[in-house]
């Protein structure tokens, strides 16, 4: 792995993971835990993220506030979410405070009390941000979408939903820790200004007797439609589309994500081109590529008031299909540039590149270093690409709508 | 991380500074102008925002295509921005293409203003303001600035409204373009890794032959009145408050204890608000902050909650800001400290974050503050700094907004 990169899986399956970036001070961690929404346990969605607050109210010898206040003292920039697969821990400042936080995050995630008294206020917070996702259409588009994209259970939202969540009780949460928050499959990344020895050592220290695995993940069935309409009294109506695509370790792979870029990369991609700058239908429009493990999914937005809808949604089709006629020399070059230069200045951000290497491992169980990811996107040649979008046209989508009034489909 | 300051002025008066990091991948450039909706009169409110979108619609050698398409050409990481004082062009590339970046951005802001682009854009910006409609914390902050800051001209809504911008004509544009995008009311901010005189030469080369405008800003002092508003929609689920009351401006040496105080009483983690309101769930979200303007400034407070809590959450909010004024310790202040620095060591090795920072500084106050700098003045905040600084200002008189459900609520 040369000078740059390490990794190393502990005898308890946690793997560490490491990237020096010369000239940074900084240094940024994330510590992937494998509780995810998909195995939030069934009539309990939302468990992951009640639990990912609930594990900050007090661990090891401190107590709540204790707690917080030494993360503080540290200067520790810190952030945690609920994903797909894993909770998540981030945090970042001069390397030798993240270091010295790591120990913390050993009693966060293995010594968490899980009080009583903070476990109303966590479920209750959580019950809030679920109610406000009906004031926020954008969220709630993205939301469903995700519902009834995916086969279940990954499309649940991390969120959980109001019946699991009113029924959940301390024991459930403290009987899902003890579940889920497991070495096995937990991924720890450390960037910047680290040495090797040193976080291998803190690692051994603050990790190497924890034990477990995480357990499988519930049998898949299919999302319960491919449309759907929410009404909703907004100005705007508010699109999703998406439709199934490559894994991220599939050949193809960077082929995708060049036809990706030319659909929706810089603001000449096609969709920004033909739906805001040409016609004016919408301020936001995008496309993306978003990946799983084992698959991958292209996503799509779209925004326009009212009574101009039909007509953003119509002309965003006609441009997939549009695709399958292939793109050109100049529009691949830009996608390629665009790509490499995104690559090469995520070198900048120890958090970037923390969250990057922990991603690539958990996708791909091994680091790529940037150099490969650049020779992967320049290999990719236009024949390629428009042999690709001729043998494979997008679909079959799934669109989800918010907004007062259904639209007609494609 | 070595940084070094430049700074030169060209004959047409554009002032050029520029933090060099020679540990950095990217170059970040951008033209900063001191002109938002404050310097606007009603007849052509949003016409800063409008003109910002305009600048990529051409100059008089390139069309919209031809300015989305070179900027993918380079692989560039580029925007704008527009807030009440200030309006900003910016792109991060690779240092081989510094030249075309410049070169790109100096025709980004000799606009052709085109009727036909002009009207389509319009339809643009009128979907923006839809958007920001379905958003209830732009709606109540845009609210909050209207009632706050009444005749005074930061009352000025950044948009616009849909009437505003439909009545607005190409030919006042035009002018507004011409009245305040002189080079003497602009700079040019380089961070990254460069060569400081090729930046000049190519910054001589390229806008050097603007010609200088005069562009004044008027600056009467706001007045303010004590008022509560509340503002219903029904289809809401939560209720979401915002209070505004003086605070230092963005030239006064006060504004770092500000920055400061703002974070021990309302960070998101660790802060007075936090424990008082959010670790109990008494709000979903509990904020207090700063936002400091040209010639004054303001302290705000904002929170979200269930409707039925808003007034219980108000009352202890208020209650922590009053007994902020006395009891403030040793510890929260270091804390806070440690938090900020941490974020400047962060910012610091990032050209795209620092670039941003230090233009928008200059546009304020024409000064450079290094790194150590703002470190050193950062650690010589004390409780007994925050003491004073709110007996300077005691959060009278204070507006207050909520907009939520209304009688609906439980």
């Amino acid at each position: 792995m040369g000078d740059r990169y390490f990794q190393h899986t502990l005898r308890n399956g946690l793997t560490l993971l490491g990237e020096r970036m010369p000239g940074m001070v900084s240094a940024a961690m994330t510590l992937l835990v494998p509780a995810g929404s998909t195995t939030d346990p069934l009539n309990a969605s939302g468990s992951a993220t009640v639990l990912s607050d609930l594990v900050l109210r007090g661990a090891g010898s401190r107590d709540s506030r204790a707690l917080t206040d030494h993360l503080d003292s540290m200067g520790l920039r810190r952030s945690s979410s609920v994903g797909v697969q894993h909770t998540r821990f981030g945090s970042a400042a001069v390397a030798q405070r993240v270091l010295d936080g790591l120990e913390v995050y050993g009693d966060i995630i293995r010594r968490p009390h899980l009080p009583e008294s903070g476990f109303d206020a966590a479920r209750d917070l959580a019950l809030q941000a679920l109610a406000g996702i009906d004031d926020d259409p954008r969220q709630k588009l993205m939301v469903k979408l995700r519902e009834w994209h995916f086969p279940f259970p990954y499309g649940r939202n991390s969120m959980g939903t109001v019946e699991d969540l009113e029924r959940m009780t301390l024991k459930d949460v403290r009987a899902d820790h003890a579940s889920r928050y497991h070495a096995g499959g937990a991924i720890l990344s450390l960037a910047g200004n680290i040495d090797f020895n040193q976080i291998r050592e803190l690692a051994e220290r603050t990790f190497g007797d924890w034990d477990g695995k995480a357990p499988a993940s519930f049998a898949t069935r299919p999302p319960p439609g491919r449309v759907l309409h929410e009404e909703q009294k907004s100005e705007q109506t508010h699109i999703g589309i998406a439709w199934p695509s490559v894994p991220e370790t599939d050949p193809d792979y960077y082929t995708v994500r060049m036809a990706v870029e030319v659909l929706s990369g810089g603001m000449s991609g096609r969709l920004f081109t033909e739906v805001r700058e040409k016609r004016g239908l919408c301020y936001s429009v995008w496309a993306g590529y978003s990946s799983l493990k084992g698959s991958g999914s292209i996503m799509g937005y779209a925004g326009s008031s009212n009574e101009r809808a039909q007509a953003t949604l119509d002309c965003f089709i006609a441009e997939l299909h549009r695709m399958r006629e292939g793109v050109t020399a100049d529009e691949l070059e830009r996608a390629k540039i665009g790509l490499k230069a995104s690559t090469i200045m995520q070198g900048e951000s120890t958090s970037a590149r923390a969250g990057a290497i922990a991603h690539d491992f958990f996708m791909r169980g091994r680091i790529r270093p940037l150099d490969e990811i650049k020779d992967a996107i320049d290999s990719v040649s236009v024949d390629q690409v428009n042999a690709y979008l001729k043998a494979h046209e997008a679909g079959p989508f799934t669109i989800v709508t918010v907004g007062p009034k259904a639209l007609n489909m494609p | 991380m070595p940084l070094t300051f430049h700074y030169k002025q060209l004959p047409n008066g554009l002032d050029i500074v520029a933090e060099q990091n020679p540990d950095a991948h990217s170059i970040a450039l951008g033209l900063f102008v001191k002109t938002g909706s404050r310097d606007e009169d009603q007849s052509v409110n949003g016409v800063s925002h409008f003109l910002e979108h305009m600048m990529f619609k051409g100059s008089s050698r390139y069309t919209w295509q031809d300015v989305n398409r070179i900027f993918d050409e380079i692989g560039a990481k580029y925007n704008a921005f527009t807030s009440q004082e200030m309006t900003g062009y910016y792109a991060n590339v690779l240092p081989e293409f510094t030249e075309r970046a410049l070169e790109h951005l100096s025709h980004l802001l000799r606009p052709a203003i085109r009727d036909e682009d002009f009207n389509t854009e319009k339809k643009v910006i009128l979907e923006e303001i839809a958007m920001y409609l379905d958003d209830p914390g732009h709606r109540l902050y845009e609210k909050l600035m209207d009632a706050h800051f009444g005749s005074h001209p930061l009352s000025m809504s950044i948009l616009g409204s849909p009437q505003s911008i439909q009545k607005l004509q190409r030919d006042q544009m035009a002018r507004y373009f011409q009245q305040r995008y002189g080079p003497g009311n602009m700079v040019l901010s380089v961070t990254g890794q460069f060569d400081f005189d090729q930046i000049v030469k190519l910054a001589e080369k390229y806008c050097g032959s603007w010609p200088h405008v005069d562009a004044p800003r008027v600056q009467p002092m706001p007045t303010h009145k004590s008022q509560k508003i509340g503002m219903t929609d029904e289809k809401l689920n939560r209720q979401y408050t915002m209070a505004m009351m003086p605070g230092p401006s963005a030239q006064d040496d006060r504004r770092f204890a500000a920055h400061v105080l703002a974070d021990v009483v309302g960070d998101s983690d660790g802060s007075r608000l936090y424990w008082a309101l959010v670790d109990n769930a008494i709000a979903e979200e509990a904020d207090f902050g700063f936002y400091p303007h040209d010639g004054c400034g303001s302290f705000y407070l904002a929170l979200t909650t269930d409707p039925a809590r808003t007034e219980q959450a108000l009352k202890i909010a208020l209650a922590e800001l009053e007994k902020a004024k006395n009891d403030i310790a040793d510890d929260e202040v270091e804390r806070a400290r440690n938090k900020i620095a941490s974020g400047l060591v962060l910012q610091g090795e990032i050209p795209l974050g620092r670039m941003r920072s230090i233009g928008g500084q200059w546009i304020y106050n024409r000064e450079y503050r290094s790194l150590e700098q703002d470190m050193a003045t950062l650690s010589a905040v004390t409780p007994q700094s925050l003491k004073q600084l709110m007996r300077d200002f005691t959060f009278d008189p204070m507006t207050i907004v909520s907009l939520g459900p209304g009688e609906k609520s439980k």
